[in-house]
């Protein structure tokens, strides 16, 4: 008896099987897209950050019925931070995945190796998470960023200081000698030159500084106006508890990364009020685009899917992913692409204009945004007000920043 | 006197006092085993995590919080001695630094599996709080840090002379086989010992804790940091750690100072070089080189 039930199981689970094979060869093929982005390591929370982006952008779209009715499946491979295997994966998921489009992952050294994997077979790869100037340095066609140039994207942490009352004359810069932080400082520097601030110190130092207390009391003691700070996330936290401990107070204090990230407000709480921090995108700016609506319903699109705020990265990210689907969507093409198609789709990304949730999209001839501009926020009772450019800032900056005796 | 030069002065015994702070452990372990342990940063690591969560849960101050430090990190060396280091005592050092080298690896990212890789702070209502004397400035938690170093080193320094304990830990690293053969249990004197470093190394992490960033990746720099202070002062010798860590603290400050950061942090490789080549039995001469 048992054996017979058994055997029509078996019948049963065989039949079934057909059924669904041949239900799931009627599905079409949908595109494949492949991303590298680090998952451990010492960027694995930023870039699981920005595979959270790539996540929701995939599953808007399948909800929405694909990309030209066809649905899409991103595939992640963890890089565990070595550019090294960043490019190892990228060239896996072109040559054995056979993936019909990339999207770039996290951080400049991951990107600067990915990159020429992706230019030798010609395929498109848009990057939201990295910026130095160095990837746009090298004739590339296939690179896109929906970043600005880090130089450039800390101009209106400088430029604010026009729309203060008095203007600061005198500026301190400092930052941590690490590719990104640096091109920050001559950013800072370059801003400062033209917004006529006199820089009266300019120092980078090592990432394995463990004083910053003796760093800090000599910028104190040439009493800048202003203090802006070439940073990761560390770095600003650093200089901040340093800061209070030498009771140094300038009128204003500006980081180029890390006061955007939540756990910088949430650590330090009140001791991060005031602070003034580049960004590229807050969900208060009026933009808006066909995939995602307006920046504040992909704000809440997040807040439902991950329940909490996305940072601009994330932002920056799903916006590359935007405006690929764009061009696919213009050029009216389907899976699988051919080498032609990813020529047109990269001939398309260099003319074409994006809008989107994220802001215009621009690409230059280097493969940078040059439509985007940016933004600088301040911490105000806890939270991120954007504060420049003045046009869509929903706070007035509060300056000059209290000093912490009076706090 | 300049009061910038004063004022670099201040700075750099504070920081010495937080090297000295840190380093003791590191020097007890080293002394008395022979042990380089190079997961000793780790030790610091978790100090500062048992601070700062039990300030996140119960909202305990960073300062009330030691004494859990302490005992969580007592029995985290006691262990590690007795059931793994305690395998390789008799081996060539390099097993050990093998074995040390693991364990950071490991604690370091078994902690990151936990914790993740997330830059942690504790802000207490006095965090920077400081005081401004003729125009110099001292930052209340680090002088708090420096008498802390001074308590520690006495404190070891009169455990070791005045208590049997500590009479069989010196009588150990003098010489283990006569001192086993006088009735000492030197497999248990051991894990003592390196509860006792972890102990201390675990106190000044949840000590320093009010004013760095805190988190799994920590450990490293401290370790390195360290091996200077304490070749420094000299291998072994308690009180060297203090000598150590202030000279290191002094000199980096004022190389911050008049040249720039940069040098501050190549100087300690430069000092570290040099006494090892000209004199490495430390400043004092009292360090063990065996």
């Amino acid at each position: 008896m048992m054996f017979r039930n058994f055997k029509l199981v078996l019948a049963a689970m065989f039949v079934i099987s057909l059924i669904a094979g041949s239900a799931i060869a009627e599905q079409p093929k949908p595109w494949k897209i492949g991303v590298a982005v680090s998952l451990t390591g010492v960027f694995g929370k930023d870039g699981s950050l920005v595979k959270d982006a790539y996540t929701l952008w995939e599953e808007t779209v399948n909800s929405r019925g694909g990309i030209n009715g066809i649905p899409v499946s991103v595939t992640f491979y963890d890089d565990k931070s070595d550019p090294a295997t960043t490019a190892k994966l990228t060239e896996q998921l072109i040559v054995s995945d056979k993936v019909d489009l990339l999207l770039g992952g996290f951080g400049s050294s991951q990107l600067f190796a990915a990159s020429p994997v992706a230019e030798k077979y010609q395929y498109p790869l848009i990057s939201g998470g990295a910026s130095s100037n160095k990837l746009f340095e090298r004739g590339f066609k296939y690179y896109f960023s929906t970043l600005g140039k880090a130089t450039e994207e800390v101009r209106g942490c400088v430029d604010i200081f026009t729309a203060v009352d008095p203007k600061p004359k005198t500026a301190a810069i400092v930052g941590a000698d690490i590719l990104f932080t640096s091109l920050a400082c001559e950013g800072f520097k370059k801003y400062c030159e033209k917004n006529g601030i006199e820089v009266v110190h300019y120092e980078l130092f090592p990432m394995a500084l463990q004083d910053y207390n003796s760093l800090l009391m000599k910028v104190k003691n040439k009493n800048p106006d202003i203090l802006l700070v070439g940073s990761h996330l560390l770095v600003a936290m650093k200089t901040i508890k340093a800061m209070k401990e030498i009771d140094f107070s300038p009128k204003a204090v500006a980081f180029s990364y890390g006061p955007t990230v939540p756990k910088f407000v949430e650590d330090l709480k009140g001791d991060a009020e005031y602070v003034i921090a580049a960004s590229e995108w807050t969900p208060n700016m009026p933009y808006e685009g066909k995939m995602f609506g307006k920046a504040s319903e992909f704000n809440q699109l997040y807040q439902k899917r991950f329940n909490r705020n996305p940072d601009y990265v994330e932002a920056a990210a799903a916006g590359g992913a935007v405006a690929q689907q764009m061009v696919l969507e213009e050029l009216g093409l389907k899976p699988p692409l051919t080498k032609e198609d990813r020529v047109k789709i990269m001939e398309a990304l260099h003319k074409d204009k994006f809008q989107t949730f994220y802001g215009k999209i621009e690409f230059g001839p280097d493969g940078a945004n040059e439509a985007h501009p940016p933004v600088a926020v301040q911490i105000q009772s806890g939270k991120l007000e954007n504060v420049f450019p003045l046009e869509f800032a929903e706070a007035k900056i509060l300056y000059p920043f209290k000093p912490w005796k009076q706090r | 006197m300049d009061a910038v030069l004063v004022q670099a002065i201040i700075n750099g015994l504070l920081l010495g006092g937080v090297y000295a702070a840190y380093s003791a452990g590191f020097s007890l372990i080293f002394g008395v085993m022979g042990v380089v342990n190079l997961a000793h940063g780790e030790l610091i690591m978790l100090g500062a995590f048992t601070s700062y969560w039990l300030f996140q849960f119960f909202n305990l101050d960073p300062y009330f919080s030691a004494p859990f430090a302490m005992v969580f990190l007592f029995s985290f060396g006691y262990l590690v001695q007795r059931f793994i280091l305690n395998r390789v005592m008799g081996l060539p050092h390099i097993m050990s630094y093998i074995l040390t080298f693991g364990l950071h690896l490991m604690v370091a990212n078994i902690a990151i599996k936990i914790w993740t890789h997330d830059f942690r702070s504790i802000t207490t209502s006095y965090s920077g709080a400081n005081a401004a004397i003729l125009g110099l400035n001292i930052p209340y938690a680090r002088l708090i840090t420096f008498v802390v170093a001074l308590f520690v080193t006495w404190g070891l320094w009169f455990f070791l002379m005045k208590t049997e304990t500590g009479r069989a830990i010196r009588a150990t690293a003098q010489d283990k086989e006569v001192a086993r053969l006088m009735g000492v249990d030197i497999r248990n004197i051991y894990a003592i010992t390196f509860g006792l470093g972890a102990a201390i190394t675990g106190l000044s992490g949840a000590v320093i804790s009010p004013f760095v960033i805190i988190s799994p990746e920590m450990g490293l720099e401290y370790t390195i940091i360290a091996f200077c202070v304490v070749v420094l002062g000299g291998m072994g010798y308690i009180p060297g750690a203090l000598v150590g860590g202030l000279t290191l603290g002094v000199a980096q400050s004022l190389a911050a100072t008049y040249l720039n950061a940069g040098v501050s942090v190549a100087i300690t490789f430069i000092i570290l070089f040099m006494m090892l080549v000209i004199r490495p039995t430390g400043i004092l001469g009292k360090g063990n080189i065996a």
